[in-house]
């Protein structure tokens, strides 16, 4: 949230005024300490970009030897791109091995429901909860020599064995399910079939789907890199202003 | 919490005692970054900021050390 204001700015060529003003005692204490005063501000991109890595940590704290994508940190950075009226568009760069089932569906309703055009990029890798982060994008691209992991939805650590924990697992599959057929051409018949097919992972049951056959089953738009993602992005951006002006002389 | 991951159980726990150097969020010049304590210093780990142009800032490449924050 801290970065709103920042880049809610207009183009301003320097530091304003009034920050001057209030922070010359701290512009001192800066030379001090860092030895240098503000580094030159950039001008920010109309595009931003969200990467999600490694671990997608959910409620509790990984331990550090693990890469993870904090969903707290991300989606406050969500809604600073919804309501900066400057940023036009947003690309998600995944290459992740899955994570926390909750925290990983709510970043995906949130690019799902940004109002501004979003592209997602797999590149190495979109495992497991990756996989509804892919295709909640308005349009998907996965390189042709990344794969997707679809597999069941169970249980790491303690479990106590009773019915209910598997109805409730059951329950969990089915949010993920449900997403990722809503948002994507994939059947659900199809996608059920994927993650239930035996003799394709060695110590699981469900499937590793390559590149091109991500694309086949529909659970991706194209195969492509960055470069082909941008100039999606770039379109989508063009018509959302088309049908924004023509909003507004309507 | 349920993970549903492709990686094991025991490489995401460790056994105790190699967990390393404690990490925290800090806002830097409008940057959100992931950083360690190293002693007095402050190493930057991670850029955690969307906006693609704050990559490209010398003064803030993971790795740099940023004295006492």
């Amino acid at each position: 949230m801290d970065q709103t204001p920042e880049t809610e700015t207009p183009n301003q060529p320097e530091i304003s005024p009034k920050k001057t003003d209030d922070n010359n005692s701290g512009l001192l204490q800066k030379i001090q300490s860092l030895g240098q005063t503000n580094v030159p501000q950039m001008e920010g991109s109309s595009i931003h970009c969200l990467t999600i890595v490694g671990q997608i940590e959910g409620h509790m704290q990984l331990p550090p030897n693990n890469k993870t994508t904090k969903y707290e940190h991300l989606i406050p950075q969500l809604v600073a791109i919804e309501q900066n009226h400057k940023i036009e568009g947003l690309l998600v760069i995944l290459n992740t091995v899955g994570g926390d089932v909750e925290a990983g569906l709510a970043i995906s309703e949130m690019i799902a429901s940004l109002s501004k055009p979003s592209v997602s990029l797999v590149l190495g890798g979109g495992h497991s909860i990756g996989v509804p982060i892919a295709v909640s994008a308005n349009y998907s691209f996965i390189a042709p020599t990344a794969t997707m992991t679809i597999h069941p939805v169970r249980l790491t650590g303690l479990v106590i064995g009773v019915p209910q924990t598997f109805e409730y697992l059951d329950k969990m599959q089915d949010r993920v399910i449900s997403f990722v057929t809503s948002h994507s051409d994939i059947t659900e018949e199809r996608f059920k079939e994927l993650m239930f097919s035996k003799g394709n992972l060695t110590r699981d049951i469900g499937t590793n789907v390559i590149g091109t056959d991500a694309v086949k089953d529909g659970l991706i738009n194209a195969v492509g890199g960055v470069g082909q993602a941008i100039q999606k992005l770039n379109e989508l951006i063009e018509e959302n202003k088309k049908n924004e002006s023509e909003g507004l002389k309507q | 919490m349920i993970l549903y991951t492709v990686q094991p159980f025991h490489l995401m726990f460790p056994e105790e005692g190699n967990y390393g150097n404690a990490q925290n969020v800090i806002m830097y010049n409008n940057i959100p970054m992931l950083v360690e304590r190293m002693g007095d210093e402050t190493r930057i780990v991670q850029i955690m900021s969307t906006d693609p142009s704050h990559f490209l800032l010398e003064d803030c490449q993971p790795g740099k050390t940023l004295g006492n924050v």
